[in-house]
Formats: C-alpha cells, structure tokens, sequence
C-alpha cells in the first residue's frame, strides 16, 4: 500500500487549506441547522396552537382533546366560541381551530386554517390527518382503543426539534462531501492529469483511492464532531444513542457516498459538469429524504420515491440510533440497501474509472 | 546493449496512425531526441514507451523489461515529467515531492531534489504560486525524484522564456554527465541540436530520419544555406553556381550549396544586372531545421 498513507496525510492538508471545503462540510450544515432548527423547532415542543371546540359534550369530544394532547408537537386548548376561536385564528395567534360536532349530527369533524400560512398550516393538518387515520383504525377494530392509543403515545421519549434535527444534518453533510466534493475533486485532478501523473508512478493505483477514501472518511468524522459540538453546546441538542455507533454509521454513509462521487465523475466531462450532476442528485434528495422534516410530511404520491433514495435508511437510521437509542440490528433492511448502492457504486467507478 | 529498444512500433486512434511502424535504440548514458512537429506522435511514442499506453502492435523492452508485461516494474526505473501535467495547488513544493516520493519503493532526500532544480527558495510556495519555469523544474524533480537510471522528458522546455529554457538545459546535461539517459521529445531544433547525442526525426507518425545531429546534417543537408525573397523576375536557381538543391517556403527560396561563396556571387550578379529583385538575402550554416525542410518539404514551425 505505498502512497495510502501519503495520500492521506496531504488530503488532510489540503482539506484543511481549502476554505470551500470546509464552508460546506461544517459551516453550511450549520447555518442550515440553525435556520431551519429556529424555523420549525422555536418554541420547543409542541410547535402547533391548536385550538379545539367541543359541540358533543361528549366521550368523543373528550377522546379527541385527550388524544391530540399526547402528540407532542401540538398545543392543545380547549375553547366554547367557535367565532372567537376563528377571530384569533385569522390573528395569526392560532395554527389550527378544531370543531368536534355534535354526537347527534352526521357532520365531520372540521378544522380551520390560515390559507396565508401554508406550511404550518399544512404540517398540523397532516399530524392531524395521522391522528384522526389512526384512531379511526383502531375506532373501527376496538370500540374503547382511544383510551389505549393514548397511553401508547404517552410513552415515548419526548423528541425535541433540534434532537430531531441534528441526524439529518450529519447524513446530509455525509452526502454533500460525497455528490458535492469528491465529484469536483476527482474531476479536477482528472482534467489536470493529476491522476494520470500519479499513475505514471510504480504505486498500485488503488493505493491512492483508498488513500482518497481514508482522508474523506477522516474529514466527514471531524465535521461530524464539529457540528454536534456546536449543536449540544448551543441548541442543547440531546443524542439518546452511543457515539460509536453513530461515527461508524458516517463512515459507512462516506464508504457509500464517496463511492457514487468516483462514479459521478467517471461519467462528466469536467469538473464543472461532475459538479453540477452531483448537485442535481444530492439536493433533491437533501429536502426529500427526511432530512429536515419527517418524510410524511411530503405527499403520498412521493413516498415510493423517497424509499428509493439512498439517503432515506442512513437518516433513519441515524435519527434512529440519535434520538432513541435503537440498535443497529432494526434497521438492517435499510443499512444492508445502503451498502448496495455503495457496492454497485464502487463497481461503477471500477469499471469506468478514467485515469485522463 | 540498447537501454531501450523500441521495435515495430505502431498505434492508431480510430482511423489516424498516430504511430506508424517505428524502430529505434537507445544506447545507456545517451540523450536521445525526438524531434518533429506538434501532432507527429512524439507524445504518443514517449507513453507507450513508458507503459501509460498500449500499442497496438510492436514491441518495447526497456532496461531488459518487456514494458507490456511489466509496466510497473519498468515505472520503478524510470523517472518521467508528463507534458502539462499538473500538481496539487494546495501543497507546497517540498509537500509535492515528499507525496511522489513515497510512492516509490526508492527515493532521493527531496531537499537534494529541491536543491539540484534550484526550488530552494521556492521550497515551502504552494504550487499555484509557481511561474511558469519554477513549475516545470518541479515536474523535472518529480521524475528524478526516484533516481531513475533512464529519464523521460516531455517537451520539458515549451512555453519557457530564453532564460528558462537555458537553466533546464543545464539541468538535462547534469544529467547526461552522471550517466543517466535521458529521452526528450521537442519541437525545438535548437534544443536538439544543443542537448541530443542522438536526434530521431518524426514526422506523421513515422521516422523519417535517425542520427546524430551533424551526422543528419551531413547526409540530409551538406552545405550552407542562402535564402533569398524575390521580390519580381524569373531565374532558375538549380542552375547557379554550387547550388545543389532548392527549396520554396514561406515565400523564401533556401538554397543550399556546397559553395556558399560562388553562389552569393551570382545572386548578387543577378541583383545588380536588374534580372531579379531580392528584398533579402541570409547566408546559413545548414541546421536540423534545414534537415527537417529536406526531408518534410514543411518547416518544423508554420
């Protein structure tokens, strides 16, 4: 293996006198983090005023206060006057106005939203959507399930925005170096014939990709524990899962996305067109695949899509392993799918990997 | 005995031979040149001798090592500078060095590499701070930073001032005078005729000519050469006195003469009586690029 280490050791130097790089593996993951984090996650939990207006004067009003309690980004309270509860709805004080109807009535249970706010708005009525879908199965197969489904929800580990947040970051950050930064580099030692001066040495060639691998492996490890840094010490994000396992699912992920950067590349012209394809996989599947928000919240139409995306299993798995402690061995499926798309990846880049 | 030999040597790309069938060796401790114009498969030549690229027929041995079969063990002696190819921007030069370095099973100190090229001063400057000279000696070091018995240079002086392409001349005869050989492709005549032992001349993928430098001027060019621009009138030259052949090109006609003196003498005859006008008139001792003209009916540079 000589020239692995040296690759290593000057692509650490280099990282490290590259300000691009490191504005795109560290500070912009931050700023994302933060803007989205005080976006979304600025009260805490629960995020949603809700505002409920019960007419039964029943069980199924009181089933419905109790249940959408439980769900931990709304903030429910309970009102008599529907139009006071509009009034300060279209004041912009409220996000939703629920109205139970009475038991005697056929009508449905409605809900009022600001049309100017469409994605507050939006996001309570598809957790409101989830609630009334799951209660209902349980309303059609056990008469008294609301009772229980309300005790189950009561259980789990309260998860704050920011805890949330952070998984999906680090994943992101994980593909951006790979779809973003080794397309363009690659390309780049490619059209100066770099690679073609470093295979007109003795060195076995793989010696230096695998040295390429090792130093993006090393850098996504150090942006991983930058961007935690900053995101306990200044959001109070917690990580309910042990470290180790979490810098051996960014190694993986790097395993996965530097391989789909070397097979990118082998297929653009110049770094620019390596770029710019890498950019066009990476940034749809940063807003579709969880990263930000919980995937159901984009539509229905969409979610065979976002199973597909080799991002979705690592920020499930990732947010998984953060946020509650699950252990790697729930998430095989999705990790071993993972390695797929990094195996036929690397054998992509095998195959056509050009040297000039 | 040869340190290289190159044996039927041909490659094509599509429908362009870029190669055409060529021979030549290379005797240990010599500088050999390929000299020809841009396009007429010197770079070509040079990488398949160095195992970067496949021929598609022929054969190259090198230091007693079928390249084809052993491509990296030929790498590991041989030291080679890639024409255009460039460096890390982000490393320094020492950096560069200590990088190529260890991808050898063998290396030179750097700083005696750094030293040998005069980088001293330019020793912790990031590559992308490199002129255009101080780049090209660090591509020279990285080839002698394995220290190769045989060294290839590919158009090592192009695009480099006077005074650049001078210290680089210095540098490839320090070289020669530790015995090592070294290989060159230019399009410099001058540069061949300077540094070269031995000259191959190239043209459209085929030698057309292989000698040392006097020994093609000899053969292919005896003489001195006199270039004249009419400017009106009609002569015919062949039948002036010493004349032995003539050559048009770029609106000059070059005679080349076994009496240089005669020959003047009677353009200058022609001048005076009115029979012919010239705008110019040169006397030259003939040189590789009056060979390449002999041989080509074209001039190295057009």
């Amino acid at each position: 293996m000589r020239g692995f280490w040296v690759t290593v050791q000057m692509g650490l130097r280099m990282y490290l006198r590259d300000r691009g790089a490191v504005f795109w593996g560290i500070v912009f993951p931050l700023i994302l983090m933060t803007l989205i984090g005080l976006a979304f996650g600025r009260t805490g939990s629960p995020t949603f005023a809700v505002t409920v207006v019960d007419q039964s004067g029943g069980l199924l009003g009181r089933g419905v206060l109790q249940g959408l309690r439980q769900v931990p980004l709304l903030r429910v309270e309970e009102a008599a006057d529907i139009d006071a509860a509009l009034a300060r709805l279209r004041a912009g004080r409220l996000t939703l106005v629920i109205v139970v109807p009475a038991a005697s009535s056929t009508d449905p249970i409605r809900a009022y939203f600001d049309q100017a706010r469409v994605t507050d708005s939006q996001m309570a009525l598809m957790i409101l959507e989830r609630f009334v879908a799951e209660a209902n199965l349980r309303l059609a197969g056990a008469p008294q399930a609301l009772r229980l489904q309300a005790t189950g929800v009561a259980g789990r580990i309260e998860v704050r925005f920011f805890d949330f947040l952070l998984p999906g970051i680090l994943a992101m950050t994980v593909m951006q170096t790979g779809l973003s930064g080794v397309t363009w580099v690659v390309a780049t030692y490619r059209q100066r014939l770099i690679l073609k001066r470093i295979l007109a040495t003795p060195a076995h060639p793989a010696a230096f990709l695998g040295g390429l691998v090792g130093r993006y492996t090393l850098t996504s490890l150090f942006q991983m524990a930058v961007i935690m840094l900053v995101a306990v010490l200044a959001f109070h994000a917690r990580i309910a899962g042990s470290l180790l396992t979490l810098g051996a699912l960014i190694v993986l992920g790097t395993l996965v996305f530097v391989g789909m950067g070397f097979a990118i590349s082998t297929v653009a012209k110049s770094p620019e067109a390596a770029n710019l394809l890498g950019s066009a996989i990476s940034f749809p599947m940063m807003f579709l695949a969880g990263t930000f928000w919980p995937k159901d919240f984009m539509p229905k139409a969409m979610q065979p899509v976002i199973g597909l995306l080799p991002l979705t299993p690592l920020v499930d798995v990732m947010r998984g392993v953060a946020t509650r402690g699950d252990p790697l061995t729930s998430y095989l499926p999705g990790l071993a799918y993972l390695a797929a798309w990094g195996a036929v990846s690397l054998l992509v880049a095998a195959r056509r990997f050009k040297w000039e | 005995m040869a340190i290289v030999e190159v044996k039927d040597l041909f490659k094509r790309y599509g429908d362009v031979v870029a190669v055409d069938h060529i021979e030549f060796m290379v005797a240990p401790g010599e500088v050999f040149g390929i000299l020809g114009p841009n396009g007429a498969g010197k770079t070509t030549t040079l990488e398949i001798i160095e195992g970067l690229r496949h021929p598609d027929g022929g054969r190259v041995v090198v230091d007693g090592i079928d390249v084809q079969r052993s491509p990296r063990e030929v790498r590991s002696r041989i030291g080679m500078q890639l024409q255009q190819a460039g460096f890390f921007d982000r490393l320094t030069v020492d950096e560069t060095l200590q990088f190529f370095s260890a991808f050898h099973r063998r290396a030179l100190p750097v700083a005696d590499v750094i030293h040998r090229l005069q980088l001293d001063e330019k020793r912790r400057a990031r590559v992308d701070t490199l002129s255009g000279g101080q780049q090209q000696r660090l591509s020279v070091a990285v080839a002698l930073i394995n220290d190769p018995r045989i060294i290839f240079l590919d158009e090592p002086t192009t695009g480099l001032d006077p005074q650049a392409r001078r210290a680089l001349w210095e540098v490839i005869a320090s070289f020669r005078r530790e015995g090592r050989t070294v290989i060159l492709t230019t399009h410099y005549m001058e540069e061949a005729q300077h540094l070269c032992d031995r000259v191959a001349i190239m043209d459209h993928g085929r030698i057309v000519a292989h000698d040392s430098p006097r020994g093609l001027i000899r053969a292919h060019a005896p003489g001195t050469t006199v270039s004249v621009s009419p400017g009106g009138g009609q002569v015919q030259f062949d039948g002036l006195p010493g004349v032995r052949t003539v050559q048009q090109a770029n609106g000059e006609i070059i005679l080349i003469t076994s009496d240089p003196l005669r020959t003047v003498q009677a353009l200058l005859e022609l001048n005076r009586s009115g029979q012919v006008n010239f705008h110019q008139l040169r006397v030259e001792e003939a040189t590789l690029e009056d060979v390449f003209l002999h041989l080509t009916g074209r001039r190295l540079r057009e």
